[in-house]
């Protein structure tokens, strides 16, 4: 029997399937191979408990479904005065504070770097440059619409506790400042659990340092 | 006992295996449970993008968990299963196999372990997610590895079996449709793997896969198995031939080479090598060869029967399948150039394109293929009335979906564009939030009419008095 797709099964199985393998070889392997030696040039950053584990966090409650961490921009060829390569912003990423778009250098030893694919709130980048305040977060964080009144993001009350933290382990816990919007009775305290707390610390750690901590 | 009316429903049921009528049965039902769940899950997120605070004291409910409990459950849940299920029905009729007993013993064994591996692994993947053990930032692969597990055990199982099935063939010729479900299984086990090596999972190298799997966990599984099931089920129901073989082929062959390297689409705009997005943009536009190989093919072999269409309870839903396969795909070849996706990535805009294809496309084409072909197996047609309030309902809630994201989309991207506040472009697109949820709404409900009609199909007393007793 000839090798023919139309009357082989092997031929059938086994063209098709080479064929993806080729170009995934191609196309995914290869660079990323590349990527990957170009990641290893850079050291790894310091080792940073709080944010690691705010960042694990931000990952269980999965965040990046509705933000970004990505301003995009085209690679164009264009340089600054002092010789630095510029990568335009796109129009629409523009406004997140910053006026770079993002580097490879950015996501480096990030596992996974969290670029996002759905922008239902804003990116998250620079945040820790544009919102530098722990309270702010805590309070977003309780109650979006407290501080943002058309917000969409659903409140995390379930990471704060109205329960006097164990003195022990009091360190760990951080007071909220009560505002209006927390809804919480006159005299009522509340406290960001450590979960909250590691969070809140991850997002004030982007800050886009790679770029040198600059807007 | 029911008597089927229709002749060559009661001639072919009365040929099957009655036990390979329950395998197929058990693969659709246990989809269709999956997609009540996931219709339920994905309507509570639609009310929460009007309503934020609902149900917001759990963590195990919060709106980051839950969403992709809602894509994965249709993904791998839903359509994976139901695509599955058909899969063994066209598998073992186009190669010509006795219907009265087309799998052996252990094949059919081997095929009920997969269908509750597959059942294991989304059930389990469900609780991992809402119990905060999430593969985040990895989209469509939200499962911690050791819940996607049985789901790859179980492609490989049917992956097998189906091989076998066509190596068993009664004629000389391989119809295209095996080539589509056959060269699937594999294609998926690799892009699979490909999600979950532990080699690239840091910085830039991540990513690359990242965009690599989101692609083609969707094109190169879902695509060419309702692509090969509506190979068979069309021309069987219309009762001619497909318009072009050859269009098949060429559909065949320029999908697999300008559909796997088109991945970093998702990534315009990115620090990933400029060339990386620029094969990506090309072979995106190609996409039109293949997309219109198959619909124009379709859509030929469709042509002056609109008779046999309009008195058919199971044909609408393959035209609204290949025209929305078509016009999703088209769509989402423009969304791939540069200029559109600026203003376009990130917004609701590419939901509504989700929805179009995996909704539109596919899960219509499913459909089709179900209630033309379960009958044949069964002997058990389902209530007509069910079937067209099904269909009227799933269409209007996925046109005023798909149609209310897309234009949504559209708002938040002139927004943006223009550098307006952020939270503005939020306030703006809030009522088409409202049209997402009443779509949603009417979609939701047709699942679980559809769900009725579905078990209305199932293996009964006809299928065991009259189904031949294969390997007595």
């Amino acid at each position: 029997m000839p090798f023919s797709v139309h009357t082989s099964h092997r031929a059938i199985l086994l063209l098709p399937a080479g064929l993806y393998v080729v170009l995934v070889l191609l196309c995914a392997v290869w660079p990323a191979l590349r990527l990957k030696a170009e990641e290893a040039r850079t050291p790894r950053p310091p080792h940073d408990a709080l944010v690691e584990r705010g960042r694990a966090v931000y990952r269980s409650f999965n965040c990046v479904t509705c933000h970004t961490q990505q301003v995009r921009g085209y690679e164009a060829k264009a340089f600054d005065l002092e010789g630095r390569r510029v990568v335009p912003v796109f129009t629409a990423d523009a406004r997140f504070g910053t006026d770079a778009a993002s580097t490879a250098r950015e996501y480096d030893w990030q596992d996974p770097p969290l670029l996002g694919t759905q922008r239902t709130g804003p990116d998250l980048l620079g945040v820790g440059l544009r919102l530098p305040g722990a309270q702010w977060h805590y309070w977003h964080l309780y109650a979006p619409r407290s501080v943002s009144p058309d917000s969409l993001m659903p409140p995390h009350a379930f990471l704060f506790t109205k329960d006097h933290p164990p003195p022990a382990e009091a360190m760990d816990y951080d007071e909220v400042v009560p505002i209006e919007g927390l809804g919480l009775e006159p005299g009522e305290r509340l406290w960001a659990t450590p979960d909250a707390k590691a969070l809140v610390e991850y997002l004030l750690s982007l800050k886009r340092e790679a770029l040198g901590g600059t807007r | 006992m029911k008597i089927p009316v229709g002749i060559p429903i009661f001639i072919a049921a009365a040929g099957t295996d009655p036990r390979f009528a329950k395998l197929v049965s058990r693969y659709l039902v246990s989809a269709g449970l999956w997609l009540l769940v996931a219709s339920a899950v994905g309507l509570l997120e639609a009310f929460r993008l009007v309503h934020p605070d609902l149900l917001a004291d759990s963590a195990a409910l919060t709106f980051g968990r839950l969403r992709p409990v809602h894509v994965m459950t249709v993904l791998f849940g839903w359509a994976s299963m139901a695509l599955v299920g058909l899969s063994f029905y066209v598998v073992a009729k186009s190669a010509w196999l006795p219907m009265h007993k087309p799998m052996g013993r252990a094949e059919m064994t081997w095929a009920n372990v997969a269908l509750w591996l597959w059942n294991l692994g989304v059930a389990w993947g469900i609780g991992a997610l809402m119990s905060g053990d999430v593969n985040s930032g990895r989209e469509y692969r939200e499962y911690p590895w050791y819940c996607m597990a049985p789901i790859f055990a179980a492609v490989a199982i049917v992956g097998v079996i189906f091989y076998r099935l066509i190596a068993r063939r009664a004629v000389a010729g391989i119809y295209i449709s095996c080539w589509f479900i056959l060269a699937a299984c594999f294609w998926v086990a690799v892009t699979v793997f490909m999600g979950y090596q532990p080699w690239f999972t840091t910085g830039l190298a991540d990513r690359v896969i990242d965009g690599f799997y989101i692609h083609n966990a969707v094109g190169m599984w879902f695509t060419p198995l309702a692509v090969g099931i509506t190979y068979y089920a069309l021309p069987k129901l219309l009762n001619k031939p497909i318009y072009s073989y050859a269009l098949g082929v060429l559909g065949f062959f320029t999908h697999l080479i300008f559909y796997t390297v088109i991945g970093t689409h998702h990534y315009l705009g990115s620090p990933l090598p400029d060339w990386l997005e620029a094969v990506a943009v090309i072979f995106s536009v190609a996409m039109i060869v293949p997309v219109w190989s198959s619909t124009g093919n379709f859509l030929m072999t469709m042509r002056g029967e609109r008779l046999a269409i309009s008195h058919s309870y199971s044909l609408p839903f393959l035209v609204v399948g290949t025209v929305c396969y078509g016009l999703a795909s088209l769509q989402g070849s423009a969304q791939a150039l540069p200029a559109v996706q600026e203003a376009l990535h990130f917004t609701h805009y590419t939901v509504g394109h989700a929805h179009f294809a995996a909704y539109g496309f596919v899960t219509f084409l499913v459909w089709g293929a179900i209630y033309g072909l379960v009958p044949r197996i069964t002997g058990r047609e389902p209530p007509v009335m069910l079937v067209g309030l099904h269909f009227w309902l799933a269409l209007a809630g996925m046109a005023i979906y798909v149609v209310g994201l897309c234009s949504g989309g559209h708002v938040q991207g002139a927004s943006w564009g223009e550098g307006r506040p952020f939270t503005e472009s939020v306030r703006d697109v809030m009522p088409y939030m409202v049209w997402r949820a009443v779509g949603g709404v009417l979609m939701a409900s047709s699942h679980v009419i559809f769900f009725v009609a579905l078990w209305k199909m199932r293996p009964g007393a006809f299928t065991m008095a009259f189904g031949a007793q294969g390997g007595r």
